[in-house]
């Protein structure tokens, strides 16, 4: 047998990762003498910033109460847009050269917009991004803003980017893809050696430091992995869905503190499978095979809506492709309070749920998690889901 | 001259009579019952009581609050705004920041040098950063609520609560007391979740030294504590009359 | 004392309402005549599916929602019924209206008349700028079973950052858009009438500008919540050359009441600026301003700007220009043939349609603002922090901010433009009294 799964010790470092996101951070700019850009959407394209030499970082709320955003930001825009500029307002990204914004969400932009103004930096771009990446033209509008971008960054950082370093940045992000999925192949197994909690750990570090260091941790993980003893009930096979959502807590409290037995196998949302699942097709334009990147892979509901004879939404038929790939017994939709794309989609969510006979639990949190309110409500759910079994 | 200002607010109906628009000769404060303009003559009456002062000695009433309108027998009316910035100008006249906390309403008003108001921000419609709050959880918590805010300077530690909903910041005090945690820290996390709600209100019009607190909340040694560490500024209450007379105190100033 | 002007009734005022009327009613009888309907934003391009036939009714998304929302018992009727389907309460008013209509297969009338059932479209067609319409719609077909809906993603940045391929990313869709509806209608496409409907779209727009530019005269010939009716056609359907012929006679009226100084108010004492759509069944603000302080709203970044063509920023992106923008007849542009008039309608919208250009930065909303300020001659801003509409809500306190730091004063109160719940009368008199007694502005009652 090989080592317990629940000690491996990369599960720490990328707990480590997080926890330490800044101080990591700024060892990456002294040590490599390259800038470091803090973004506030996962549509950013991230390959050209990493083939300029340029580290690109996720910015991320602190789940901490705050006070002194709402004289930018409207209260009944979502929690995390004010936890994110609080970040900024106090200063705890002060290392940053740069920051930047894919266009996305009203509630995002606005945080970009105040902090572009408010806290200082070197260095800040808005990109223009298609939102009906449902159309076929949207790769074409989105290469053309790639261009531009490529062209700013070179600019910024007195560099030119050639084909070479893009082609690496591309393999770079792909392999940190490859691996992320592979260790989700293992929340597959009856017993999975890997919580979900280890598992947002794993991606939301991979947003936090250079994934070729992410990589090197992710190829242990997958030899230690393969032999991992698993010490721990499974329990029920849960799912997440939802709205941005990084807040750790709650899964320790669902998969360690509480009284059945319940592990996550899949989180869809942008700190899961959604932040990772897609990789670039090379192809001979580089810069066109990242923008169907971009516009092809799972997308946000903010993005997500009919077009030209396609009246579905491209995230639920991966969330019906997941939901049985991973046999997930039950899913937990959970709700960042005022986050519209998410919203307009819960209504036809529960209904694709219904229809999968999976049954749902819906929790809308703020900037902190009450988790025992929560625990209440999640240990209810999980004893419906068990008595259901009695039936069958 | 004799003025009379009657603030009639949401729980307590306040009245201050002063003279020559300088000097407080009398003050009272009694509870709003559901007809106001029993409330307001009332208050007037014990205030000119204190006073020594016949009601037809009066020269002007003027009413304030939210229960302004229901005060027939008052010669004129005075937004609370307008009200509490007079007011806390004329208590405090360094004030450039004033912030008002009732019962059911928090504000921020900025002064300019002349006392003019500048600019003025109300609370949002939720109502967790306001006085009723701390009466329901004190009573929820089983403390009274004069030790509630004692309690909270008595807590070594902070739980953390978020409140920009008092749904929420309920269901989280419910998870507090559930979770065994002491009742002072629960008292400082309620008293740093009113804070954290008002000065963000606050924020929006700008904090400019001196601070100024004025409105019933501004008793509670815990709320004051509380928002001193917020805004990482000094606070001061008025030293001429307590902070809950601030408007009323407003409104007799009309005159002037 | 506020000096008198004179007043008197718009005679356009009664056309403008029975349009109205009529225009609810058509969508709701066009079926027995087998004629198209089809439902979306009212910023949709209104101009491509005319090209369908003569016989094509239209059913704009948020005015539908605000007239939902004025009749009070009937929305939160069909609020409730939303919510209780699992609809959060923090979304869209007006989709929160619409999707509420629908689950109740009800749909209401200007006079409040209620039909059974809600007249489903043929189709819905939209544009996609903020994070709801596109979704808005599709849930929409979704709840009256399977309507197809198409949207045009109009993401594409502020006009004086378009290029080539941004215009063209647009035209391309509504190229597949005219497909797609010929499809779905089985209909032959003529372009003569989109090249109609595409002027008459440019006129209806550009005359709103030129209308809402005389309200620069003292005393303003017209006055907010009046131009919230008169506007309603270009949300209704602004493409319709007789809406366009419409708005021609109203431009001659008002410059006919600034000859004669004809007021929208007879005690105009204050000129006040607002910024967001208004709380619809609480409109009584405007009116209460009116009465008590002789204060005259002369218009926002929201009524001039969600249909009205303005040239907006200039080429920098430094200054904005509130100047009408020229019609093709203006431009000396001619339009034959279906992509002259596609790259018209797209062009046009996106470069001086004022309420796109707000979410691509702060900086341009307040520049406009101040500067709307200055050319209407207001002497404050009273702004409704909107919880109705994140898009409109948008940037509203930046503004604010802005504002006030440029000396201009600001009065804020909250509500929501389609949710009738959250206004509180009481608190808002409360503002505008505090705010007016600040300014020492006195009611008219006291001087």
């Amino acid at each position: 047998m090989g080592k317990k799964a629940e000690e491996l010790p990369q599960y720490k470092q990328f707990a480590e990762w997080i926890e330490n996101r800044h101080d990591y951070a700024k060892k990456w700019q002294q040590n490599n003498g390259g800038k470091v850009v803090g973004y506030l959407c996962t549509y950013v394209p991230e390959e050209i910033l990493y083939a300029g030499g340029v580290l690109p970082v996720r910015i991320l709320g602190s789940h901490e109460p705050e006070s002194i955003t709402r004289p930018y930001l409207h209260d009944m825009y979502c929690p995390f847009c004010h936890d994110c500029l609080a970040q900024g307002l106090e200063g705890r990204f002060d290392y940053l050269d740069g920051i930047m914004l894919a266009q996305s969400c009203l509630h995002l932009r606005q945080v970009f917009f105040t902090w572009e103004e408010r806290v200082p930096v070197d260095w800040s771009y808005y990109m223009h991004f298609p939102h009906g990446v449902n159309n076929n033209h949207a790769a074409e509008y989105l290469k053309g803003e790639l261009e531009k971008f490529k062209v700013a960054v070179e600019e910024w950082t007195g560099t030119t980017i050639t084909n070479k370093e893009l082609d690496d940045a591309i393999e770079v992000y792909n392999k940190n893809r490859q691996l992320m999925k592979q260790v989700y192949e293992f929340r597959k197994l009856e017993n999975p050696p890997i919580t979900g909690l280890h598992a947002m750990e794993m991606v939301i570090s991979s947003q936090m430091v250079d994934k070729k260091e992410h990589n090197e941790v992710l190829e242990s993980l997958l030899e230690d992995l393969k032999d991992a003893e698993v010490d721990r009930d499974t329990g029920t096979r849960l799912m997440i869905i939802g709205s941005e959502d990084d807040d750790r807590e709650f899964f320790k409290m669902v998969e360690y503190e509480q009284n059945y037995s319940a592990t996550f196998v899949f989180e869809e949302h942008c700190t899961g499978a959604r932040y990772f699942w897609d990789e670039v097709r090379p192809e001979e334009d580089r810069l066109m095979a990242i923008a169907k990147r971009y516009v092809n892979r799972v997308p946000c509901p903010a993005k997500d809506w009919p077009t030209y004879g396609f009246y579905g939404r491209r995230r639920f038929n991966w969330i019906e492709k997941w939901v049985k790939e991973f046999n997930v017994d039950g899913a937990i939709i959970m709700q960042q309070k005022f986050c519209d794309p998410h919203e307009l989609d819960i209504p036809s969510l529960r209904e694709l749920l219904d229809n999968l006979n999976i049954p749902h639990l819906f929790l809308e949190f703020d900037i902190t998690v009450p988790v025992g309110q929560f625990r209440t409500r999640v240990e209810a759910f999980l004893e419906s889901i068990g008595e259901d079994d009695l039936f069958f | 001259m004799i003025t009379a200002g009657i603030d009639v607010g949401s729980k307590y109906t306040k009245a201050v009579v002063l003279k020559n628009g300088a000097e407080i000769v009398g003050y009272a404060n009694i509870r709003t019952g559901m007809d106001h303009e029993k409330s307001a003559r009332e208050a007037l009456e014990e205030a000119l009581k204190a006073a020594g002062i016949n009601r037809d000695q009066v020269d002007k009433i003027i009413a304030t609050g939210f229960g302004k309108t229901s005060v027939p027998f008052a010669d004129d009316e005075i937004s609370q705004v307008v009200a509490a910035g007079k007011g806390g100008y004329f208590a405090r006249p360094s004030t450039r920041t004033v912030i008002e906390v009732g019962a059911e309403e928090s504000r921020g008003i900025k002064l300019a040098e002349d006392g003019k108001i500048r600019d003025f921000a109300l609370a949002d419609k939720c109502a967790a950063g306001a006085g009723s709050f701390t009466d329901a959880m004190a009573r929820y918590l089983e403390v009274p609520l004069e030790e509630f805010g004692q309690l909270s300077l008595r807590s070594k530690g902070a739980a953390a609560m978020n409140a920009q909903c008092v749904i929420f910041a309920e269901s989280e005090v419910v998870s507090l007391v559930h979770q065994n945690v002491p009742k002072e820290e629960i008292s400082r996390a309620i008293h740093d979740a009113i804070a954290d709600r008002v000065a963000s209100i606050v924020r929006r019009v700008g904090i400019e030294d001196d601070v100024l607190v004025v409105g019933g909340l501004a008793n509670d040694p815990g709320f004051i504590d509380s928002l001193k560490r917020e805004l990482n500024t000094e606070v001061y209450l008025p030293e001429i009359i307590a902070p809950e007379y601030i408007p009323a105190l407003g409104a007799a100033l009309m005159e002037e | 004392m506020a000096k008198e002007f004179k007043v008197e009734p718009l005679k356009v005022w009664n056309d403008f309402k029975k349009y109205r009327e009529q225009y609810y009613r058509d969508y709701l009888e066009a079926k027995d005549n087998g004629a198209v309907r089809w439902a979306g934003s009212a910023w949709a391009f209104d101009a491509v599916p005319a090209g369908l036939g003569e016989d094509v009714y239209p059913l704009t998304g948020e005015p539908y929602g605000a007239t939902v929302a004025f009749f009070k018992d009937f929305s939160r009727r069909a609020l409730e019924k939303a919510e209780r389907a699992g609809v959060p309460r923090d979304l869209c008013g007006y989709l929160r209206n619409y999707w509420g209509s629908i689950m109740m297969d009800k749909y209401v009338l200007t006079d409040g008349t209620e039909v059974e059932p809600f007249p489903k479209p043929d189709f819905n067609y939209t544009i996609h700028i903020c994070c709801t319409h596109a979704k808005w719609y599709h849930r929409a077909g979704e709840l009256e079973g399977d309507v197809p809906t198409y949207a045009v993603d109009i993401s594409v940045g502020p006009g004086y950052l378009l290029d080539d391929r941004k215009i063209n990313y647009v035209v391309r869709q509504l190229e597949d858009s005219i497909k797609w509806m010929e499809q779905i209608t089985g209909r032959e496409y003529d372009d003569e009438l989109l090249i109609k409907a595409v002027l008459a779209e440019a006129d209806s727009m550009s005359t709103w500008a030129k209308i809402c530019k005389l309200n620069q005269n003292i005393p303003a010939p017209l006055e907010e919540k009046s131009m919230f009716t008169l506007y309603a056609l270009l949300v209704l359907h602004r493409a319709d050359p007789r809406v366009a012929e419409l708005y021609n006679k109203l431009y001659e009226e008002t410059q006919d009441r600034v000859k004669r100084g004809i007021g929208a108010i007879n005690n105009e004492q204050f000129r006040f600026l607002t910024d967001n759509p208004p709380p619809w069944a609480f409109l009584n603000v405007y009116r209460y301003l009116e009465k008590e302080y002789g204060a005259v709203s002369l218009g926002s970044v929201y009524t001039f700007g969600l249909e009205g063509a303005w040239l907006g920023m200039d080429e920098k992106g430094e200054t904005w220009r509130w100047e009408p923008a020229p019609t093709p007849e203006e431009a000396g542009v001619e339009i034959s043939n279906r992509e002259d008039a596609l790259r018209w309608t797209a062009e046009f919208n996106l470069r001086y349609r004022p309420g796109w250009q707000h979410p691509y930065s702060h900086k341009i909303r307040k520049i406009e603002t101040l500067q709307m300020i200055k050319d209407w001659k207001a002497d404050a801003m009273i702004m409704h922090l909107n919880r109705g509409c994140e898009l409109w809500a948008m940037s509203e306190l930046e503004v604010r901010d802005y504002l006030v730091k440029h000396n201009i004063p600001v009065a804020t109160y909250e509500g929501n433009m389609a949710d009738p719940r959250e206004f509180d009368e009481a608190r808002t008199w409360n503002v505008i009294d505090s705010f007016m007694e600040s300014l020492g502005i006195k009611k008219l009652s006291k001087q």
